[in-house]
C-alpha cells in the first residue's frame, strides 16, 4: 500500500486546499493512503463530508504532537485514470473511441463519450514510415507567390497558350478531388493516430497550392480556363464516393497521384517557360510524397490483411464499371498534350507531339504496374489492374 | 395498476428531470423493461397520487419518505437511494467576523435556514441543535422559504443561506453537507468570509417508495433496472452525474430515525 503525506498548513478545504489534496489522490492507487496535515480545525468537519462525495474513505484524524491533525483518507476506486508508462510514445493496437481528443498518453478519465472514430485499428491506419514523411512534408512547404517566376510567363502562339491553359484546368480539377477525397477520412482517424490526420493535413496543403498555381498559370495568359469533361468528373465522383481509408490511399495516391507523377513530368519536359517547368517540378515532388505515404500505407495493411487484395482489386473492378462508358482519355486533355509536346500547331511538330502523348500512356502504364508491384501485387494482379485504371489518370 | 409498465413518480425540481428521467427510461428500455415517469410540480402530490395507487413507484425526498412510512403504518417498500443519500449531515456555518465559537454561542443570533421543508436546511439541523441543548426560542432565524413543495431539492434556499452568511444578514447558517462541499470545491465559498461550526449527526435522504401491495414482480424489475446502471458506462454516466449519485444503493430505515422525532414533535404541538 503506498503512502502519501501531503501538509496543508491551515488552508480550509474551500480556500485552496483541495488544490494540493486532489492532485496527490490521482497519484494513488485506489486502496492507497495518504495522511493529510492540517492545522485548520474546520478540516476536520470538511474533509469526512468531501470525502464522501469523492468516493474516498475518511478514516480519521491523529493529533501531532505539535497540535495539528494528521487526517487519513484511502483512495476510491471511482473515477481512476492512469497515464501510459511510456508517455504515449508506443501506438496502442487498437484506439478506444470514448478517449476522444485526449493526446496520446494522456490520463482519461472513465466515463467520457464515445467519439464517432472509425479508424481505430493500428495496422489499417498507420505506416511506420508516416513520421518520417511527416516532416519531410513540414520541410518542403513552398509558397506560390513567392517560389515560382511569374514574371517568365510570355504571350504563346494561341494554340499552344490553349493546350497549357486546358492542360493547367485538367491538373487543378483533380488536385480539388484531391483535396476533398482525404478530408472525408481526417475526422474518423483516431487522435491516437494523430501522425496520420497531420501528414494529411500537410498533404491538404499541398494540394490547396497546386490548385492555386495550376489555377495561376492558367488565367496567366489570358484565354481563361479550358474544358472540364464528363469522363473526369465521373472518375472524381468515384473517388469522392470511396468509404474505405484504404481503397482511397490506393486509387487515388497509389494509381491516380502515381499516374499523375508521369504526367506532371510530361507537362515539365515540354514546359513553355520557367514559371510552368518550375511549379510543375515542385507539383511533382509534393506528389511523390502523397505517392510515397499511399504505398506505404497499402503496403502495411496488406502485409498484415491477406483479404485486403481481393478488396482492393475489386474496388478497382467497382470503379472501371462506373466509368464504363468513358471511350478513353478525355479529347481536350488529350488533345492539349498532344499540342503541348508539339510546342504547337506545326503539322510536322504535332506528328512528333502525338508521338510523345502516346508514349506518356505507355510509360504510366508501365510506372504504375511497377508501384502496384512495389505495394505487394503479383506481377499478373498489378497488369490487370493498371489495364483497369481509369482513362482519366486520377 | 393493470399495465405491466413500471409508472414512476418524481417532481420537476429543475429542468433537468425531464433529461434525467427520459435517460432512465431509456436505460430501461435498453434491458426490455417498459417504465414511463410523470413529473409532479410538488411532493405532497405525488405522495397522494403514490398511495391512491396513480403510479408504482415514488423518487420521494427525506421528509415525503418519512410521510409515505407514517400513512401506511411503514407497510410502504422501500426499493433504493443513491449513495450520497446515506449519511448525509447538515453544518451549521458561521460568518467568522461573528466571532462564534461553539453552538452555544448561537444565543441571541441570527441563524440562516432554509426552505420549511428541507430537511437538510431547516428540519433537521434545528432538530438536531434541539437536541444538543440548544434553546432555538433564543435564536433569531431568517428564514428562507423558496420552493415550497419541493422540499429543498432545487438547493435554492441553501444558497441564500450562504449568500445571507457572506453579506452579513446573518451571523450563522444551516445548509447541507452536500451543497457545502460542492460550493467549496467549485471555489464559490469565501473561506476568509466563512467556516464551518458544527457538523449534525448523520441521516438519510432520498428514497425511491411504494405503496404496500404494489405488484412484487413490477417492483423487482424496477429495482434490477435501477441497480445495474454503472458509472463506468458513458450512457449511464451523464445521468448518474445530473442526479448526483456515482451508484444506487439497498434501502435502509435507520437513517430517517431523527427525522421521525422531528415529526412526533410537530404532531404534539
Amino acid at each position: 500500500m503506498s503512502v502519501v503525506a501531503v501538509d496543508g498548513g491551515d488552508l480550509p478545504l474551500g480556500g485552496g486546499l483541495l488544490a494540493l489534496l486532489r492532485p496527490s489522490l490521482s497519484l494513488l492507487r485506489p486502496g492507497g493512503q495518504l495522511a493529510l496535515i492540517s492545522s485548520a480545525p474546520s478540516v476536520a468537519q470538511d474533509l469526512p463530508a468531501w470525502c464522501r462525495v469523492e468516493h474516498h474513505e475518511y478514516l480519521g484524524a491523529d493529533p501531532l504532537p505539535d497540535g495539528r491533525a494528521s487526517h487519513r483518507i484511502v483512495r476510491g476506486s471511482l473515477g481512476v485514470a492512469r497515464a501510459p508508462l511510456d508517455g504515449g510514445l508506443s501506438l496502442p493496437e487498437r484506439a478506444d473511441p470514448a478517449t476522444g481528443f485526449a493526446p496520446r498518453g494522456a490520463a482519461v478519465e472513465p466515463g467520457g463519450p464515445v467519439y464517432p472514430f472509425t479508424l481505430v485499428e493500428r495496422d489499417h491506419v498507420v505506416p511506420p514510415e508516416v513520421g518520417a514523411l511527416y516532416e519531410q512534408a513540414v520541410s518542403s512547404q513552398w509558397v506560390a507567390a513567392r517560389d515560382i517566376p511569374w514574371g517568365t510567363v510570355k504571350p504563346l502562339p494561341v494554340a499552344l497558350e490553349q493546350a497549357l491553359s486546358q492542360t493547367m484546368t485538367f491538373l487543378a480539377e483533380n488536385e480539388l478531388s484531391a483535396l476533398y477525397v482525404p478530408s472525408n477520412f481526417l475526422p474518423k482517424i483516431h487522435p491516437a493516430y494523430a501522425e496520420v490526420a497531420m501528414f494529411l493535413a500537410t498533404q491538404l496543403n499541398d494540394e490547396s497550392r497546386h490548385i492555386e498555381v495550376f489555377l495561376r498559370r492558367a488565367r496567366a495568359g489570358g484565354g481563361g480556363l479550358g474544358i472540364s469533361s464528363v469522363t473526369t468528373s465521373q472518375s472524381l465522383l468515384s473517388l469522392l464516393e470511396l468509404r474505405d481509408f484504404t481503397e482511397a490511399a490506393f486509387l487515388l495516391s497509389v494509381l491516380g497521384e502515381g499516374t499523375f507523377l508521369d504526367l506532371l513530368k510530361f507537362v515539365e519536359r515540354f514546359a513553355p517557360d520557367e514559371a510552368t517547368l518550375l511549379l510543375t517540378q515542385k507539383a511533382r515532388a509534393d506528389e511523390s510524397r502523397h505517392v510515397h505515404f499511399g504505398l506505404a500505407h497499402v503496403r502495411h495493411a496488406l502485409r498484415r490483411d491477406a483479404s485486403l487484395y481481393g478488396r482492393l482489386e475489386a474496388a478497382v473492378r467497382r470503379r472501371a464499371a462506373t466509368m464504363a462508358s468513358a471511350a478513353g482519355v478525355p479529347a481536350p486533355v488529350s488533345d492539349a498534350l498532344t499540342i503541348l509536346a508539339a510546342g504547337g500547331s506545326d503539322p510536322r511538330g504535332v506528328r512528333k507531339g502525338h508521338e510523345a502523348y502516346r508514349e506518356l500512356l505507355e510509360t504510366m502504364h508501365e510506372n504504375r504496374m511497377k508501384r502496384l508491384e512495389h505495394a505487394g501485387f503479383s506481377p499478373e494482379q498489378a497488369k490487370t489492374l493498371s489495364d483497369l485504371h481509369t482513362p482519366n489518370f486520377m | 395498476m393493470s399495465d405491466s409498465t413500471i409508472l414512476v413518480g418524481a417532481v420537476a425540481y429543475d429542468p433537468k428531470a425531464v433529461t434525467i428521467w427520459e435517460g432512465i427510461r431509456e436505460h430501461y428500455s435498453d434491458q426490455g423493461v417498459a417504465m414511463d415517469f410523470v413529473l409532479f410540480s410538488n411532493y405532497e402530490r405525488q405522495v397522494e397520487s403514490l398511495l391512491q395507487g396513480h403510479i408504482d413507484v415514488a423518487w420521494n425526498t427525506p421528509l415525503a419518505h418519512a410521510r409515505v412510512r407514517r400513512r401506511t403504518q411503514n407497510q410502504s417498500v422501500s426499493l433504493g437511494m443513491r449513495d450520497s443519500d446515506r449519511d448525509f449531515r447538515a453544518k451549521i456555518v458561521v460568518r467568522r467576523a461573528a466571532g462564534i465559537k461553539s453552538i452555544q454561542d448561537l444565543a441571541g443570533r441570527t441563524l440562516a435556514v432554509g426552505s420549511r421543508d428541507s430537511t437538510q436546511a431547516r428540519i433537521l439541523p434545528l432538530q438536531f441543535l434541539r437536541k444538543a441543548g440548544i434553546d432555538l426560542g433564543k435564536l433569531k432565524l431568517l428564514a428562507f422559504d423558496t420552493d415550497v413543495g419541493k422540499h429543498g431539492d432545487t438547493g435554492t434556499s441553501e444558497l441564500e443561506v450562504l449568500k445571507a452568511l457572506h453579506d452579513g444578514r446573518a451571523d450563522a447558517g444551516a445548509v447541507g453537507d452536500l451543497i457545502w462541499v460542492l460550493e467549496q470545491a467549485a471555489g464559490r465559498v469565501d473561506a476568509a468570509k466563512v467556516e464551518v461550526l458544527w457538523t449534525t449527526p448523520p441521516f438519510d435522504h432520498c428514497m425511491f417508495d411504494a405503496a404496500p401491495g404494489a405488484p412484487k414482480e413490477k417492483l423487482e424489475r424496477f429495482q434490477k433496472g435501477l441497480f445495474s446502471m454503472k458509472w463506468e458506462n458513458p450512457k449511464h454516466r451523464r445521468v448518474l452525474e445530473l442526479e448526483g449519485l456515482k451508484m444506487w444503493m439497498a434501502p435502509r430505515e435507520e437513517g430517517y430515525a431523527s427525522l421521525h422525532e422531528a415529526l412526533d414533535l410537530e404532531e404534539k404541538k
